[in-house]
């Protein structure tokens, strides 16, 4: 089948996988978007190693690697909300921004010279 | 021998400086201001034999980048050393018997040498970079003398002017940086003296100019220049009484010092494109100094304002680039830092007696309270005046005279312009001293000092210390040539070649 | 030449002695004062007879060589007949001073100081006599300014005292910037900062006339303030508030007339430059006639003393624009003696009756007989009767007038108008100031004794250490005309080429004006004893007093607008260049604010970031490679 198809659909994989990544708030949410993402990323190097015919069939092997490493993360990052959904009885992103800065015009040191 | 002379004058109060951080605490805390008289005293004792006889020296310190370990003393420089470590000496003897509010005297003594190690180092060295580092290297001993000792009557303020001081300089010196980086790009050497002969080879007119721009604000900043001065009144309010006769006796020199030294012989055509500008603010400077002094109501704000005033003069020499306006400058520096050294000296004791530097809460009768107090502060007013006999003179009349009769390059009209207003300057800054004098000095004690029991007089431990500086006012004052015999050939050769 | 550097040395040594021990032995303070003085007076002596026997002398010292950069400086003294004349007037002067003070200050807690700073002064104005260097000269010249202002301010308690120091200072120092710049202009000129240097420059055709006029118009700055002439005039009757003593010796008979020495040193130049000469002729006719019309109405007898010294040395200014190097010295060594001598007896007067207004005093004729013969013959002189010195001196200065007015003078650049104008006003002001000392006269010494309270408290005659310096005074006071008998003798002594010119008629007219202007006032008092002669101007009298308001001009003109200035400029340092600084504080703290913005802290919006980047990078890549 010619090159385009696979590749079409592993774009619009990715748009979608974006879109999860994005604008979803729920942290499994999340993480499936991203899987999605990563399949894509797959199906990419699949059609590409297929029409280049590759000897030593990189696109395949490269494919597994990615196969495992996004098995590896979704583990871990299943963990890591199931922790803080214990910790803070939710997974939604916006509520996790500990890490924020204050208001930004509020609190400034005063650089007043005194007379 | 005379090789090791000038790494010795530099090794010998960074040894002073590193003993206070090494003996134990309490042993160091008792006897950190003999300790600091004695380094003290010892580098004016270098520093006079260097003057004298020390070579120039020459290693290479990092030779992939090209920089070298270049010191040496000349007639410019020479004065300025010697200068340096006699106030220096002066100020921790003073340390002696008046001892800072906030104590910690090891970590003061420490500080001040260090200081010292950069005030030295910025007039001995011949390298550009060096002289960068020295010249940064007065910044943060200055920082914590003034955030640390100073006058804490106002909460916090004395942080916010050590803060001021350190970020105005550093920008300046950033922007000086700059322009060193200019330079070396176009000629490809760091070394000052190479670059003085070169007399600008190599460099195209329009990075001479824009060099001698990003190097001139950055020792513009420092001089202070109008209108990059504002740092100066803060700083000189805040800190400690040896902090501001270092500040304004030294620091104020190492800016001036560099447009004569790196400025004004690198770049020369930058110089004459550039030297209006700088005559232009040294004048606006010298009179807006006078009348900020008249409505003054500290009095070391007053006597700080005076400085960008007095500076004024030394810049307007340094923008008539002849050998006459840079002699003044020279001449105007030293005398400026006695003079101001000593009214600093002055004010400071008034200020410790009194608790207090606003002039509408002293009130007058100092002669009457303090006769010799109020009388070195009328000297120092004279002196300060600029009257002739006192050392204050020769160097606002020579820099007078340089503008009577600029360099043929630059524009004689204008720069006649500029001497008749520096000359309304000189009137003006009478108007402000005897004014001071009256008000201080003068008339009837307000009934708060006249009960007060603790006012004594100068004790002799401070005229111990003030005696010296008033001799030098007069002595250059009655023999200028003592000082111009020296700077006179330099200024000659390093202008005319 | 030994004698020229001990009459400068003795008394700096003597002021140096005083200020360091003056506090621990006060009683060493006199002696020391009376030594230095007396040191400088024998020298003095020694030289004017030398230069009476030897004229025309000159001799020279040069010192050592000061670089500057371009024309260098020499520590140079000079000896002449001019110096050795002047010198003799100053060190007589300070030495009757010094005799007179301790009487007249007796109990002063700052005697010691004020001694040393008169011996201070006296070596300062000798530097002045003898300087050959334009340098050397102006360091005795300002440093004779500094003494004057603290010798003004030695009772500092008094406002009078502080306010009369600060604005003779000034005002004088604001002279002084013109003087410096006239300095510059003729060394440049002349090629040498040397007083000979210059004068033979000028002799030898060396100095073009441009350059003569920009450098003695600009060194006339200097002279019109120190010499207190129109426009700056104005800080000589307030520099009153200072010691009498002090009065007569530095704004009587020698500051002041420092500045009418410099230009008869430096004639030959402002004698190339005829504009100079005019504008002195003009300004000496101003301030003749203006100071002694204020001296008329004032009730002060200091200040009577004080305009009227203004007065004189407009004389000698005017004598030097029409010409005459010699009438100008001459009438400034005359008036050094009977100014001083009319200051130390007015001194007198002050110590007796114990206020220096004149409508308090009255009678004192028999209280005092030696002040009021002293004084009569002071006055007299004043008003240039025959025989006296001030006569034949001010009759010099009319005869140089009248020469230039009728033959074009002998000098050549003098103006045919100027010479007219300073006849005439010298004329007319020979009447005004015979009046204005009669009006004295009949004040302090006749009539009924007017003093209230402690004015009336038995007035006494001076003590002997008062009287004597007012004897001693009085006697070149009568016989210094002498030198006014011979055309040449005067001249030769100081050494320049011309001669004393005394016309009969002149002298007729002015000695009528004179008697004229006298018995006015005589008569006016007659008529009623008890009042004041000077009533009669009625509506003109506030503006005499007030010296035509040029005070409160230069008040408007002047100070308010400095004090608004120095106002303006705090205010622009705190809240325009401070704000700027300050502002770029705050500026960056601002800026970071909104910086900060961007840690929102969510990691959403911190992918979006990276994303938006990424796909930038890969268009530029993609468009640009």
């Amino acid at each position: 089948m010619p090159l385009l198809m696979p590749l079409v659909v592993a774009a619009l994989l990715f748009s979608i996988g974006i879109y999860g990544v994005l604008a979803r708030r729920n942290a499994i949410l999340v993480l499936m978007s991203v899987e999605l993402m990563l399949n894509a990323v797959n199906l990419n190097l699949v059609a590409f190693d297929v029409w280049l015919r590759d000897e030593l069939l990189s696109g395949q092997v490269f494919t597994l690697f990615v196969i495992t490493i996004a098995a590896a993360e979704v583990g871990l990052g299943l963990a890591i909300v199931l922790l803080v959904f214990r910790n803070r009885a939710t997974s939604q992103l916006d509520e996790l921004v500990e890490l924020r800065e204050a208001d930004a015009l509020r609190g400034q040191p005063d650089v007043r010279a005194m007379r | 021998m005379s090789e090791a002379l000038l790494p010795l004058l530099l090794a010998v109060p960074l040894a002073g400086s590193m003993l206070m951080l090494v003996l134990p605490g309490p042993l160091a805390e008792r006897i950190a201001a003999q300790l600091g008289v004695v380094v003290a005293g010892a580098t004016t004792v270098v520093a006079g034999w260097a003057a004298a006889a020390a070579e120039d020296v020459d290693v290479a310190w990092v030779p992939s980048l090209g920089l070298r370990f270049h010191l040496g003393i000349d007639g410019i420089s020479a004065p300025l050393v010697l200068l340096t470590a006699g106030l220096t000496f002066l100020c921790l003897v003073y340390t002696l018997r008046v001892r800072p509010a906030a104590g910690r005297l090891r970590a003061l003594v420490g500080l001040v040498l260090l200081l010292e190690v950069g005030m030295l180092g910025t007039f001995v060295a011949l390298d550009l970079l060096l002289f960068f580092v020295f010249f940064e290297v007065v910044l943060l001993p200055m920082w914590f003398v003034i955030a640390q000792w100073g006058d804490d009557t106002v909460p916090g303020a004395r942080v916010a002017a050590a803060n001021k001081f350190i970020l105005y300089t550093l920008l300046g010196s950033a922007v000086m940086l700059l322009g060193i980086l200019l330079v070396r790009a176009e000629t490809g050497t760091f070394d000052m003296v190479a670059l003085a002969e070169a007399d600008g080879a190599g460099m195209s007119r329009g990075v001479q100019i824009l060099a001698f721009l990003a190097l001139a604000l950055g020792f513009a900043v420092k001089a202070p220049m109008w209108p990059l001065h504002s740092w100066l009144p803060d700083a000189h309010t805040s800190a400690p009484t040896i902090g501001s006769v270092l500040l304004a006796g030294v620091l104020l020199k190492m800016g001036t010092y560099g447009l004569v030294r790196i400025a004004l012989p690198i770049v020369p055509e930058g110089a004459e494109v550039l030297a209006p500008f700088l005559g232009a603010f040294a004048v606006v400077g010298i009179i807006y100094g006078a009348l900020a002094c008249l409505a003054q109501r500290d009095l070391k704000r007053l006597i700080a304002f005076s400085s960008v005033g007095h500076m004024g003069f030394v810049l307007l020499g340094i923008a008539t680039l002849t050998p006459v306006g840079v002699n003044g400058a020279l001449f105007a520096n030293v005398a400026h830092g006695l003079i101001t050294g000593l009214l600093f000296f002055l004010v400071g004791a008034i200020k410790d007696r009194h608790h207090t530097a606003d002039l509408e809460e002293l009130g007058g009768g100092l002669y009457d309270r303090a006769p010799r107090l109020g009388g070195l502060l009328v000297f120092g007013a004279i002196a300060s005046v600029g009257l002739p006999g006192l050392a204050g003179f020769w160097g606002e009349m020579l820099a007078l005279l340089g503008a009577f009769d600029p360099d043929p390059a630059l524009h004689r009209g204008y720069f006649l312009v500029l001497m008749g207003l520096a000359g309304l300057g000189v009137v003006l800054t009478t108007v402000y001293l005897v004014t001071l004098v009256r008000r201080v000095a003068q008339g009837q004690s307000v009934a708060r000092w006249r009960d007060a029991v603790l006012l004594g007089d100068a004790t002799p431990a401070e005229l111990a210390v003030w005696s010296p500086i008033v001799v030098l006012v007069l002595v250059l004052g009655l023999w200028p040539a003592l000082l111009l015999d020296v700077t006179d050939p330099v200024v000659r050769s390093v202008l005319g070649g | 030449m030994t004698a020229v550097v001990l009459a400068i040395l003795a008394p700096t040594v003597a002021a140096a002695v005083g200020f360091f021990s003056g506090r621990r032995w006060p009683r060493t303070a006199v002696p020391v004062a009376v030594a230095g003085a007396g040191v400088a007076l024998a020298a003095a002596v020694v030289l004017c007879a030398r230069a009476v026997r030897d004229a025309p002398l000159g001799d020279a010292l040069r010192g050592p060589r000061v670089p500057t950069g371009t024309i260098e400086l020499g520590i140079d003294l000079r000896l002449d007949g001019l110096a050795a004349l002047v010198s003799v007037a100053v060190a007589a002067v300070a030495f009757a001073v010094q005799v007179y003070s301790p009487a007249y200050l007796r109990g002063d807690p700052r005697y010691s100081s004020y001694t040393a700073l008169v011996s201070l002064f006296t070596a300062a104005m000798m530097l002045v006599v003898f300087a050959d260097d334009l340098f050397v000269l102006l360091v005795g010249w300002e440093v004779m300014g500094v003494c004057s202002y603290f010798l003004i301010g030695h009772h500092w308690e008094q406002e009078g005292a502080r306010a009369g120091a600060v604005k003779a200072f000034v005002v004088t120092r604001l002279g002084d910037v013109g003087f410096l710049f006239g300095i510059f202009a003729l060394a440049f000129a002349a090629g040498t900062f040397n007083i000979d240097g210059a004068r033979l420059a000028a002799l030898d055709n060396g100095i073009p006339q441009s350059s003569a006029t920009v450098a003695t118009l600009l060194l006339l700055c200097g002279v019109v303030g120190k010499s207190a002439q129109f426009p700056l005039h104005t800080w000589l009757p307030d520099a009153m508030a200072g010691p009498t003593p002090v009065s007569a010796l530095i704004h009587a008979a020698t500051m002041v007339a420092a500045g009418i020495y410099l230009v008869a040193r430096l004639y030959d130049v402002f004698l190339l430059a005829p504009a100079t000469l005019a504008a002195m002729a003009v300004i000496a006719a101003v301030t003749m006639l203006g100071a002694a019309l204020a001296a008329l109405a004032q009730d002060d007898i200091k200040r009577v003393l004080a305009y009227s010294t203004v007065s004189q040395l407009a004389y000698m200014l005017a004598g030097l624009a029409v010409g005459s190097a010699a009438a100008a010295t001459f009438h400034l060594l005359t008036h050094a003696a009977f100014k001083a001598l009319l200051f130390l007896a007015a001194g007198a007067v002050i110590h007796a009756v114990g206020t220096n207004q004149m409508p308090d005093m009255g009678g004192l004729r028999r209280a005092m007989p030696v002040t009021f013969v002293t004084m009569t013959l002071g006055l007299a002189a004043l008003a240039g009767l025959a025989p006296l010195a001030g006569f034949f001196s001010k009759e010099a200065v009319l005869g140089a007038a009248e020469e230039s007015a009728l033959h074009g003078s002998s000098a050549g650049p003098v103006p045919t108008w100027a010479g007219w104008l300073v006849l005439v006003v010298g004329l007319l002001t020979v009447s005004v100031t015979a009046a204005y000392a009669a009006r004295l006269w009949l004040l302090t010494f006749f009539g009924r004794p007017r003093g209230s309270g402690v004015a009336r408290a038995a007035p006494h005659e001076a003590p002997p250490a008062m009287r004597w310096p007012l004897v001693a005074l009085a006697v070149p006071t009568v016989g210094l005309g002498a030198l006014g008998l011979q055309r040449d003798r005067l001249p030769q002594w100081l050494g320049v080429d011309e001669q004393l010119h005394l016309g009969v008629v002149t002298s007729v007219i002015s000695t009528a004006l004179a008697l004229a202007g006298a018995a006015a006032v005589v008569l006016m008092w007659r008529r009623d004893p008890a009042a004041d002669p000077s009533d009669r101007l009625a509506r003109l009298r506030p503006a005499f007093a007030g010296a035509f308001y040029v005070d409160e001009l230069y008040d408007r003109v002047f100070v308010r607008p400095v004090s608004a200035a120095a106002r303006a400029v705090r205010w622009t340092d705190d809240s325009v260049v401070d704000a700027g600084v300050v502002g770029s504080g705050h500026t960056a703290t601002r800026l970071a604010g909104w910086l900060r913005l961007a840690q929102a802290g969510n990691v959403q919006t911190y992918l979006t970031g990276m994303l938006a980047g990424v796909v930038i990078v890969a268009v530029g890549v993609v468009t640009l490679t």
